[in-house]
């Protein structure tokens, strides 16, 4: 299951296994919360989260060398970016991954062909077709990373926590856009030095909603204020979908993923505000969270209109949901607020 | 010569009117018990026309509660529901409004709808209608929203018949197989069945009504000067466009073409000292549609072409054997075609150029993609642009719009000898 080409990813819509047993290297690519801004990239994007902006900055640049792009249409500023790139750099290999988000006989049709279209792409990227052999192998190997992942969850909601936040964002951001087996390596590495640098006991277990994040850097600035952050919900860190395979000949591994995709709870800008809560409120309590932060990113709308509904089933559980919104350009300092909040009324 | 400024347009007064007659009639029939549907614009709203279930489009009622200056309030009530009062300020109005105090709501106010149905578009809309649907007695139904691949330039002269390939045959069976599940729902809730035979010919008026639209366009392209407001076609074209697929429609859309074309013929113009034409692309303006007219006295410029028109000319017509199919071709990429290029900016660039236009302003809400691709293709086409990001139905970001435009005007557009 050698890599014969890489292909970045735009979104978390897509599969690993299907471009993996393809003998192509999915890259995600998140952009950063401080990266340079290209002008024309702003301005042909338009009103659309800096993040996205980033990403099309750095495609504009050349900073992402990849043989292909996947983009996933999971939220309205991937959209535009596809959109964009298909108009002006015609030369890229580029595809669009199309998911529905509501499960029904019409949509899983759909999702099937979208699915199977995305690994014909891959193949024609690498030049090399996917077989029965192929897809066991890189199932494997995805279950095999996603057995790590499962032990740095269970190494943040330990109590104490024996990893810290940003650690395991760092492992989640490295491990989306490395080969299965490098990612569990950095993964369960992570898990040990995590234990290594123990959070404090005394630092207030948080839960993490809102935008996803693009590096570490708000987690480090937010833990460096007291913090541990022992759970998320957005589609960088936990909610990545990352470690998911199937079994058996093409069909049914694209069927079993289907399956698979309907299941989950996507990001904010595809699901409804009652699961979003509902997500937030399980993985809140599961880590034994002891307070909620909502972090979100300016023109990042979709996370805003959850804030309501979370707030609202955190109080049934006894949490508070503080809130950051419209972070713009100083993430950092925007942290920093965050933190303050959720530690007021919670100092030990 | 002869002006139009003091003569509104025949076709606008009946419309209007028409829309108010019907209103006060849904109003009853909501009050009798019946049950009534809130549906996006991008909705297959034939569907509801052929099953007799009154409905109300959003987008129109979002139009009547910022034309009525109500938006503020509107926005005032979403927000005290923890929800953003500057995020898709359009949609969420008429949420806003059914929290206005009793007597304060436009035209008596929107009847609580049994149906709230909309497709998923951007990252927010499906927020919204679940709003909806916890209102009581409201229920939601949610459409998939697919991605505009393929996107093809030229589609005008392809949709009518040719639809398959514009948009493709995958996605149509997606909204096709999407729809029945619909029929089925909403069967199961009013215990009425759909009659296909009606649907198809509900399709056929609704064709016949796009024919009009398509001559009328034709008219206006051509005729100089510009026979008719814009501010009095936009109503002409949209309170028919909301009662698609009635022979009332059909009617409608045949008397504006004859109206039109007699003024043409009568030498009737807007401004007939028109010395620069202008195009509104983006959504109407609706806390301000004196705006259109604003520059006539100064600059000599009219406002000579708006979506309005244009899309039910060029976007609507769907030709084919099965309805429900026909139906989900019409909606599975109507808004791509205002918005997505190369689709969105061929078309721009075809229409300001069939127009003679020689400025355009283009209104860029923050939920429209490829606003910077359209402005790019105007320019090339010689067209000069000006970008205004805001929100039409929400004046508290348009306060400046005279102003920009006056300085546009006076800058970029020159006036013709």
């Amino acid at each position: 299951m050698s890599a014969g080409a890489v292909v970045g990813v735009v979104g978390n819509d897509v599969p690993r296994q299907l471009p993996l047993a393809a003998a192509v290297l999915p890259v995600r690519l998140t952009g950063s919360w401080d990266g340079p801004v290209d002008a024309q990239a702003q301005e042909l994007l338009g009103a659309a989260d800096l993040e996205t902006v980033r990403i099309l900055t750095e495609l504009r640049a050349g900073a992402a060398p990849v043989d292909g792009l996947i983009v996933c249409n999971d939220s309205q500023a991937h959209l535009r970016l596809f959109y964009v790139l298909r108009a002006t750099a015609p030369r890229m290999p580029l595809h669009l991954l199309d998911l529905p988000r509501e499960d029904s006989a019409p949509a899983r049709d759909f999702a099937r062909g979208r699915l199977r279209s995305l690994l014909e792409f891959c193949e024609e990227v690498s030049g090399r077709a996917a077989d029965a052999a192929s897809l066991a192998e890189a199932a494997e190997a995805e279950r095999a990373l996603g057995a790590q992942l499962d032990r740095l969850r269970a190494a943040r909601r330990a109590d104490p926590p024996s990893s810290t936040g940003t650690a395991a964002i760092g492992a989640w951001l490295q491990a989306v856009r490395l080969p299965p087996a490098e990612a569990a390596a950095v993964v369960a590495a992570a898990c040990v030095s995590a234990e290594q640098d123990a959070a404090s006991t005394s630092a207030l277990r948080v839960h993490l909603t809102g935008s996803n994040h693009p590096d570490a850097s708000v987690y480090r600035e937010l833990e460096a204020h007291g913090l541990v952050i022992v759970s998320e919900d957005h589609d960088t860190g936990d909610g990545a979908w990352i470690g998911a395979a199937a079994s058996g000949d093409a069909d049914q591994v694209v069927d079993e993923l289907v399956t698979a995709h309907f299941a989950r709870v996507g990001g904010s800008a595809t699901a409804l505000s009652a699961q979003r809560a509902d997500r937030t409120v399980q993985m809140a309590r599961e880590a034994g969270a002891e307070v909620v932060g909502a972090f979100i990113r300016e023109l990042d709308d979709a996370p805003r209109w959850d804030l309501a509904d979370q707030s609202r089933a955190l109080e049934t559980i006894g949490l508070r949901l503080h809130a950051r919104v419209g972070v713009a350009v100083d993430a950092r300092t925007a942290a920093a607020e965050l933190a303050a909040a959720l530690r007021g009324g919670h100092d030990r | 010569m002869s002006s139009a400024r003091d003569h509104r347009l025949r076709s606008a007064v009946a419309a209007t009117a028409y829309q108010k007659e019907w209103f006060a009639d849904l109003r009853r029939q909501a009050a009798a018990g019946a049950p009534i549907a809130l549906a996006n614009a991008d909705a297959p709203l034939e569907l509801l026309r052929a099953m007799g279930i009154p409905y109300v489009v959003n987008q129109w009622w979002a139009s009547i509660i910022a034309a009525k200056r109500l938006d503020e309030p509107s926005l005032a009530a979403v927000a005290e529901r923890g929800l953003p009062d500057d995020s898709r300020q359009y949609d969420v109005l008429p949420l806003g409004a059914q929290d206005l105090p009793a007597g304060r709501a436009p035209w008596g106010g929107l009847p609580e709808p049994s149906f709230a149905i909309a497709e998923r578009s951007g990252d927010v809309t499906h927020k919204i209608f679940e709003q909806w649907g916890r209102r009581p007695g409201t229920e939601t139904f949610l459409l998939s929203r697919t991605g505009a691949v393929p996107a093809p330039e030229g589609w005008w002269d392809l949709v009518p018949h040719e639809w398959e390939s514009v948009f493709g045959a995958d996605r149509i069976d997606l909204l096709q197989g999407e729809i029945e599940l619909l029929i089925a729902w909403l069967a199961e809730r009013t215990g009425t069945d759909l009659d296909r035979q009606e649907l198809a010919r509900v399709m056929a008026r609704a064709n016949e009504q796009a024919e009009w639209n398509r001559r009328t366009r034709d008219l206006i392209a051509a005729a100089r000067p510009l026979p008719v407001a814009v501010t009095d076609s936009i109503p002409s074209v949209m309170v028919p466009q909301w009662h698609r697929g009635t022979q009332w429609a059909v009617d409608a859309a045949h008397a504006l073409h004859d109206e039109v074309a007699e003024r043409i013929a009568g030498g009737i113009g807007v401004w007939p000292d028109e010395k620069r034409r202008l195009m509104w692309i983006g959504r109407g303006l609706w806390t301000d549609l004196d705006m259109y007219r604003s520059f006539q006295e100064e600059f000599s410029a009219v406002f000579v072409w708006s979506m309005y028109l244009a899309l039910g000319a060029d976007g609507y017509l769907r030709y084919g054997d099965d309805p429900v199919r026909a139906l989900a071709a019409r909606f599975v990429g109507l808004t791509d075609l205002l918005y997505v290029p190369p689709m969105s900016s061929s078309w721009y660039v075809k229409e300001a150029l069939a127009h003679g236009v020689d400025g355009v302003v283009h209104l860029v809400a923050d939920d429209t993609p490829g606003s910077g691709l359209i402005t790019t293709a105007l320019e090339d086409a010689g067209i000069p642009v000006l970008d205004i990001r805001a929100s039409n139905a929400d004046a508290r970001s348009t306060g400046d719009v005279r102003r920009r435009i006056a300085e546009f005007i006076r800058t970029r557009v020159p006036a013709r000898s």
